[in-house]
């Protein structure tokens, strides 16, 4: 144990260098190796584990993330149109990155009739909102690109349009299908927290968002629909805090 | 003017339900002067629609126009204008507009459309799918007959749960010239209704994943909008609070700015305390709340939240929930809506018509709301209200009505302000059923008409607020002198112009205001203390010509014109100035094209003017000034006999009042005996083919003469 | 006193009376003078031992921009700045002990400054939020009071209580201004 441990800066070293993290390292930024992993690194052997283009493994937590209060959500939309007109120029719903257009009517369980959420309903608007999930990050973990990435300034998740390919399975990820698609870019995109202040929460005149340090809201059971879980084998296996191989004994 | 420039989406959508051709036209190509809302309209009927056409023929159009700036986050845009020949008219139908908020406009937008026309009439009733470039017209009959509560699910279900769905009722399908369409619960556009019944079009249901473009730089863009938000006050551009407040100098018992600390949207669970102060952007829709404005403090308690158009951040519909009725009435438990329309149902009873509040009033308003915006009965600005209430109180119907019909009508629940007498009364004009029914979903010129009763009954009594044509005033001399007299002689309907009254009411002392006039109008005499008229003057009759621009101009914008223009403010350190320029400097950057106020106020002129023609060419008259721009006799006089220009009478005087139309007259180019514009002011304005074919008509004043 | 001093003394005042307008308050000198001490400035705020400190600071507020000062119903200066706290709202504090003067300024300032009369129903709301009771003694007793004479009252066609002053405002046309108001909401 001490062994590795006492070696284990070096191993992490290597293991950044190797998947091109290494300053990011330097800055104590992404990378968060368990004492398990290490364990796992040394009886695997680096090479197999960390080889060129390795896929990511733990996701930082963000170090903020967007509180919406549906008592006090007017319905104006004010803070879809400040997403997309403020950071790409036009005003577009669709594009938004928070969504408000799909609830405003009826609520999230839609045109059901009998008792709902909306203007047509008791009136409550449940914003959609990116809660910047902790690791595993459905959106992340379903890019077979490794396009979504930790912003080093907020922890944000967020698409890199370089990467992105448009395959869209991250929109089939998110259990709060709160990603967006960029039609004319033909890339994914979701909230990024807009570099610490973030546009909607400026926006919104009812004072219903807030950006609060982050916390883990995905624990609340209201996902809106199953999520797609599907993780590519190669990334599992880089995975070392729970995806041993079998028969291997991990030391949890 | 390239299409992706922005602001506009680049297509108008026409749709001939005769013969079921879609197709889009560039909205710049053929619009581009005329910019969007009812310029866009009147340019239609102008060319496409011929003097002498009747609301209800299959020849008239409906032009659903949204606006430039609609769509984007520019505080307060989301209005959608319809322009049509305008059913209520009296005693021929000419020209005019409904305007409706919520989501249809923006919605249209983001499908690729700055309008949609609307042709011919369909073979049996249909609905109008709208997403993005896919449009088809679908089959009705399972929804012909229903409400606009439950047409509008259906149309949800089918078409998904964003879709803006705006849609007649029963008062719509069966022609009633007071039909009106509604969309997004409580937003509806009056008069129109029953066109859109006529051409058996029951909705037009719109998805739009597109966008709408800023040209310019966004960085500017944000800043513009934040400071736009800055110097926004409260409902009606009211921009001193009703209370006093640390932050401010002022304020105004009268003022719609009435979220103050120590209220509470009562209903929401759990409830929501007012907060937020003058400079606060986050808390703007704290500051209205119309169900407490127009029924009293009771309303808080039943308040669940603001609601209303696209990107408003004002939230003037009021969403309220009165549980008690339910079990009393058998309807939803919760509405919403504003103003007029909020007021709906007691407006209908003199016992409570006069004052404020009492349960009995909320409770009359959730029954009026309910039942006008599903069978979608229009009010004519509360008109049809005033029109029962004389025709009942003056003895009329039990004179004209026959006995039997008379006896079948609850007239004991409308005695007793018994909110039960709308759940017959209202359905009762929604569906044309008697004499009663029939008369009042016409209109009140169709109350002249049908009983022989002299339009001067009407016109004499100050009671009624009956202005000409089939209208009420709206916002004339008891609010601002000969200004407003000058605004509401100009339309074909009530004015719906709260340029000059939300000024003259935005709560600054007098003497504020003055400074401010000087600043726009060039004269601390543009305006009076109200009640306290000094005779007419060339700065009026500036204001006037500037208030009615700028509401067309709004309409052509897609902002609102009950919040706009932003003549003040409520910063003391700006001296209470807003900025008369927002609006180009809005739709420069939005389009990319700089056009500075005047640039912008001259479209205004000419979508103004060309409505005026549109008059002249369908009265087939041209002295508009005798038998167009008419004021009603009531506005002569004072019940205690006060003369007019002392200090506590509204009453105006009729010398003065021509001198006042002179003055406009003037400002506007016109003719001074006829009121009309001629040929070389038409041409000065883009207008030359309208002033030609005119000229040939002899509709000109030079010609006419 | 070095120059230096005397900006951090006046920075320290501004401050002081920022402060005290942001929760709105209104402050006097004795009190600014205290503060100023526990902040360390005594030295700056030495004076010749007959002479009030109060005084140093009160020149030293008057060369403040943008804060302003009144005499107090309490007969001391009291500060402000009208930009946390304005001067109608600082006066109606200042007046929140003297019930009587408070309506009487406040319809006087209303009548003089818009001009309109007020609905009596202004008082019970904040923040003034005077029991009806206590607003009907008041008014009754400036109905005795010799330099109140000028405050009336009248009762509007639907039972409505205005108040005017008819120092700046006629009778006729303040029972015209009570109409119109009443009229506001019937005039959407």
């Amino acid at each position: 144990m001490h062994t590795i441990r006492n070696s284990s800066s070096k191993w992490i070293e290597q293991a950044a260098k190797a998947s091109g993290f290494e300053t990011e390292l330097t800055r104590r930024g992404f990378l968060k190796l368990s004492v398990c992993a290490i364990s796992g690194l040394a009886m695997l052997g680096l090479g197999e584990a960390f080889g060129e283009n390795a896929p990511l493994v733990i996701l930082d937590n963000a170090k903020g993330c967007i509180l919406a209060d549906p008592t006090r959500c007017v319905g104006c939309q004010r803070c879809e149109l400040a997403c997309t007109e403020f950071n790409d120029g036009r005003a577009q719903p669709s594009l938004a990155r928070i969504k408000i257009a799909r609830a405003v009517n009826f609520g999230l369980t839609g045109p059901t009739g009998g008792d709902m959420h909306g203007d047509w309903g008791d009136g409550l608007l449940l914003q959609g909102v990116c809660r910047q999930c902790p690791h595993p990050v459905p959106c992340a973990t379903a890019c077979p690109q490794n396009a979504i990435k930790v912003d080093p300034q907020t922890g944000a998740r967020v698409v890199d349009p370089a990467v992105c390919v448009g395959c869209r399975l991250c929109q089939r990820a998110c259990p709060w299908g709160m990603l967006s698609f960029d039609e004319e870019a033909g890339v994914a995109t979701k909230c990024f927290l807009c570099h610490g202040s973030p546009k909607c929460v400026e926006a919104c005149p009812a004072a219903a968002l807030r950006y609060v340090p982050w916390r883990d809201l995905t624990r609340d059971g209201s996902s809106g629909r199953p999520a797609l879980s599907v993780v590519a084998p190669e990334k599992a296996k880089a995975c070392l805090d729970c995806h041993l191989p079998a028969g291997t004994n991990a030391a949890k | 003017m390239a299409v992706r420039s922005g602001g506009f989406a680049g297509k108008v959508l026409r749709v001939d339900l005769s013969t079921g051709k879609i197709g889009t036209e560039n909205t710049l190509e053929r619009y581009a002067a005329m910019l969007g809302g009812a310029g866009i309209g009147y340019r239609v009927l102008w060319d496409e629609v011929p003097a002498g056409t009747g609301p209800f023929d299959p020849a008239n159009k409906l032009v659903f126009a949204a606006g430039v700036l609609v769509g984007t986050s520019v505080p307060c845009n989301g209005r959608t204008t319809v322009t049509t020949i305008f059913p209520t008219c009296w005693p021929k139908p000419l020209v005019g507009s409904g305007h409706m908020g919520g989501h249809f406009a923006a919605t249209l937008k983001y499908a690729g459309y700055d309008a949609l026309i609307v042709e011919g009439k369909a073979d049996r009733p249909v609905w109008l799918m709208i997403r993005d470039a896919r449009v088809e017209i679908r089959d009705a009959g399972h929804l012909w007959g229903s409400g606009i509560r439950r047409t509008t699910l259906e149309i949800s279900q089918e078409m998904g749960a964003d879709c803006v769905v705006a849609a007649i009722g029963q008062a719509g399908e069966n022609q009633a010239p007071m039909g009106m369409v509604v969309n997004s619960v409580s937003h509806s556009a009056g008069g129109v209704g029953g066109v859109m019944g006529a051409k058996n079009l029951k909705a037009v249901a719109v998805q739009g994943s597109g966008a709408v473009r800023i040209a310019g730089d966004k960085g500017e863009w944000e800043r513009l909008i934040k400071f736009h938000l800055s110097i926004l006050g409260g409902n009606n551009q009211h921009v001193v609070p009703s209370f006093p407040t640390p932050e401010a100098e002022y304020y105004n018992p009268a003022s719609r700015w009435i979220g103050q600390p120590g209220k509470h949207w009562g209903a929401a669970k759990p409830p929501v305390a007012i907060t937020g102060n003058i400079h606060d952007p986050n808390r703007i829709a704290y500051r209205t709340n119309s169900a407490a404005y127009f029924l009293g403090d009771e309303a808080w308690k039943y308040t669940i939240r603001g609601n209303g158009c696209t990107a408003c951040p004002i939230r003037c519909h009021t969403m309220l929930k009165v549980p008690s009725v339910t079990a009393k009435y058998g309807i939803p438990d919760t509405a919403q809506n504003t103003c007029v329309a909020l007021q709906f149902g007691r407006l209908f009873f003199e016992r409570l018509a006069g004052r404020k509040g009492g349960e009995a009033a909320i409770e009359a308003c959730m029954v009026g709301m309910h039942l006008a915006d599903d069978l979608g009965l229009w009010s004519n600005y509360g008109q049809l209200q005033r029109d029962l209430r004389k025709l009942y109180e003056g003895g009329y119907l039990k004179d004209r009505l026959g006995a039997k019909e008379y006896a079948s009508i609850p007239w004991d629940k409308y005695e007793n302000a018994d909110p039960a007498f709308l759940l017959d009364l209202i359905p009762r004009i929604a569906n044309r059923q008697g004499e009663l029914g029939e008369v009042l979903s016409r209109g009140t010129g169709a109350i002249f008409d049908h009983w022989s009763i002299p339009e001067a009954q009407w016109a004499e009594d100050r009671t009624t607020t009956y202005w000409k044509m089939g209208h009420p005033k709206h916002h004339a001399n008891e609010d601002d002198g000969q200004c407003g007299v000058i605004i509401n002689t100009q339309y074909n309907r009530d004015a719906q112009c709260h340029s000059h009254t939300n000024f003259v009411r935005n709560g600054l002392p007098l003497e504020v205001q003055k400074k401010l006039a000087v600043a726009i109008w060039g004269s601390p005499d543009a305006l009076d203390a109200p009640g306290d008229y000094t005779p007419a003057n060339v700065h009026k009759a500036k204001r006037a010509k500037w208030s009615l621009l700028r509401k067309e101009l709004h309409d052509a914008l897609g902002v609102c014109n009950w919040m706009g223009p932003w003549a003040a403010s409520p910063l003391r350190e700006r001296g209470y100035a807003g900025d008369d320029s927002l609006e180009s400097k809005f739709l420069s950057l939005a389009t990319g094209q700089v056009m500075d106020r005047e640039a912008l106020d001259r479209a205004g002129e000419r979508i103004f003017t060309l409505h005026r023609a549109l008059t002249i060419r369908d009265m087939g008259q041209v002295n508009m000034r005798a038998k167009h721009d008419i004021v009603p006799p009531w506005i002569f006089e004072d019940t205690s006999g006060a003369a007019p220009f002392t200090k506590g009478t509204i009453r105006m005087d009729p010398a003065d009042i021509a001198r006042a139309m002179d003055l406009f007259y003037a400002v506007m180019g016109w003719d001074k005996d006829t009121g009309a514009p001629g040929k070389a002011r038409y041409a000065a304005l883009g207008l030359a083919d309208v002033g030609e074919t005119l000229a040939a008509a002899k509709l000109t004043p030079e010609e006419g003469k | 006193m070095s120059a230096i001093g005397a900006d951090d003394l006046a920075q320290a005042a501004l401050e002081t009376v920022r402060e005290a307008s942001a929760a709105t308050r209104l402050i006097a000198a004795d009190e600014i003078l205290e503060r100023l001490l526990a902040g360390g400035f005594a030295e700056q705020l030495q004076t010749p031992a007959e002479a009030d400190p109060c005084l140093w600071v009160a020149e030293v507020l008057s060369g403040l921009p943008g804060i302003a000062s009144f005499e107090s119903l309490s007969g001391r200066t009291v500060y402000h700045d009208p930009a946390l706290l304005s001067r109608t709202y600082a006066r109606i504090l200042d007046r929140k002990d003297a019930t009587e003067l408070l309506l009487a300024e406040e319809i006087r300032s209303n009548s003089r400054d818009y001009p309109r009369p007020v609905p009596v129903e202004l008082f019970e709301k904040p923040p003034f939020n005077l029991a009806p009771e206590t607003i009907e003694a008041a008014l009754k007793a400036l109905s005795f009071g010799r330099e109140f004479q000028d405050i009336t009252a009248i009762t509007t066609a639907a039972g409505a209580v205005y108040l005017f002053s008819n120092r700046y405002l006629e009778r006729g046309y303040a029972v015209f201004l009570a109409e119109q108001d009443g009229s506001f909401a019937m005039n959407p």
